[in-house]
């Protein structure tokens, strides 16, 4: 492929290849997306029609304005804030409700993230462990709640659980933790980085008084990119806006949101989000099929004599984790090229994303594959496995 | 005038936009269908046309 600029070479792996890179997914662009983002791609583009009250979610051309209120009642919450990735949104959160030395409940599988953000205040991680199925359940939380209780004398200040987590991909029980969030009158954040966007989310029936999405996650925007959303209730502590006044001048800047840092994600990224938006909203409607496709996929992939899949069975994500120890690895321990032979076999085959050289337990994702992608997909790797002698049932 | 090489530009860069998404649908094996043949032959004639308007508003 050819230089873009310089050094910088053209990325078509999205042209040329199936991607099958667990995060990178569903954060694939729109075509509009990447038409806004030609159009928008300078410095402060969202700024030519700002005026007052001056701050961006107030931006009528392009509608922006209109996009927030359109954001919040497609995730079910009364008010919503696009940041620069979920990980802002899990630090507006936390900034907001926790003080140094206070508690905050993650799950086992949080993403590291969630750990910077209660650092970055001063809070304590405590992780809530899986169940046998590597699942977090309500009445593990509630355990975890008690345990912290008994050893701080104090209440967790926040609970937050991821709805799918990054790993296995695995559906956590997030109604059962928001009912014992409100049993014990803790503020509920669902991290949504791996559902919102991708399947239908609804904030209010999840019970949740903040939810935190990903635009390059889930969402078909560019990175970064992300959603941060709430009730009313909760709005005016985590959309607080500035009281601070220059002792010099007597400055104030009185609409900017101090967890916002004023104006958040602003350009392309923002233009690109708005633009994959009817598409997004569009495709959650269809997650069903994804879970089908991806359900086919493994039916396949367990035909590989060896295969195994280390994610909860049957899928409920398309982003999957399997241990390839019996097959692939057997082969890598006695290939010249280790397990980079078996990326070299899917490179061959036009598939990318594995993780590369890893032939024991690795991550995939097929959001977004067509049938006929998902079919090629299966046949290559049977075609990889008979290849070196494996058995396909 | 220059205002309209500059829109013919743009609806030439979205267009081929659309056939990058025409790639990412059909890679890796690029079996196009009826219809996705159809759009491509519309691609192409969209921007062989902004291209004449461009080379007429700038060169001619």
């Amino acid at each position: 492929m050819k230089q873009m600029i310089e050094d910088i070479e053209v990325r078509a792996r999205e042209e040329l290849f199936i991607n099958i890179n667990p995060i990178q997914a569903a954060g694939r662009l729109t075509p509009e997306a990447m038409k806004a983002i030609i159009a928008y791609g300078d410095g402060y583009s969202t700024c030519d029609w700002c005026g007052k009250p001056f701050r961006l979610d107030k931006i009528r051309r392009p509608p922006i304005s209109e996009f927030h209120v359109e954001l919040a009642k497609f995730v079910g919450m009364d008010q919503a804030r696009v940041v620069p990735g979920a990980r802002r949104g899990f630090q507006a959160v936390v900034s907001s409700l926790v003080e140094k030395g206070d508690s905050v409940i993650v799950s086992s599988l949080a993403h590291y993230t969630e750990f910077l953000a209660v650092e970055d205040v001063g809070g304590v991680v405590k992780e809530v462990p899986l169940n046998e199925e590597n699942v977090i359940t309500g009445e593990n939380t509630a355990q975890k709640i008690e345990k912290v209780k008994r050893e701080t004398g104090k209440l967790p200040k926040l609970i937050m659980m991821d709805h799918f987590d990054y790993m296995l991909g695995n559906e956590h029980d997030i109604h059962g933790v928001a009912k014992v969030a409100k049993d014990y009158d803790i503020p509920f954040l669902a991290n949504c980085a791996y559902s919102m966007g991708v399947m239908p989310i609804n904030g209010r029936e999840m019970d949740a008084d903040f939810l935190v999405g990903s635009g390059h996650k889930s969402f078909a925007s560019p990175a970064p990119s992300g959603i941060v959303a709430t009730t009313d209730e909760w709005a005016d502590k985590v959309f607080r806006t500035t009281q601070t006044v220059g002792d010099v001048t007597g400055r104030k800047f009185g609409i900017k949101e101090v967890e916002m840092m004023g104006c958040t994600l602003m350009g392309a990224n923002l233009i690109a989000m708005m633009a994959s938006f009817p598409r997004v909203r569009e495709r959650v409607k269809h997650w069903d099929d994804e879970v089908k496709k991806i359900n086919y996929f493994i039916d396949e992939f367990n035909k590989i004599e060896g295969n195994k899949v280390l994610s909860e069975m049957p899928r409920k994500h398309t982003l999957t984790k399997v241990d390839t120890t019996g097959s692939f690895d057997k082969i890598a321990q006695t290939h010249k090229r280790r397990g980079f032979f078996f990326s070299d076999e899917l490179k061959k085959r036009r598939i990318v994303g594995e993780f590369t050289g890893a032939t024991r337990q690795w991550k995939l994702n097929t959001y977004g594959l067509t049938w006929d992608q998902i079919k090629y997909l299966t046949r290559a790797l049977h075609d990889i496995a008979k290849k070196y002698g494996i058995n396909v049932a | 005038m220059v205002e309209k090489a500059v829109e013919e530009t743009f609806a030439a860069l979205f267009a081929l936009t659309d056939l990058r998404q025409i790639f990412r649908d059909t890679k890796p094996t690029y079996q196009f269908n009826k219809e996705q043949k159809r759009q491509i032959k519309e691609i192409i004639e969209k921007v062989r046309q902004s291209l004449d308007v461009i080379e007429k508003e700038l060169i001619k």
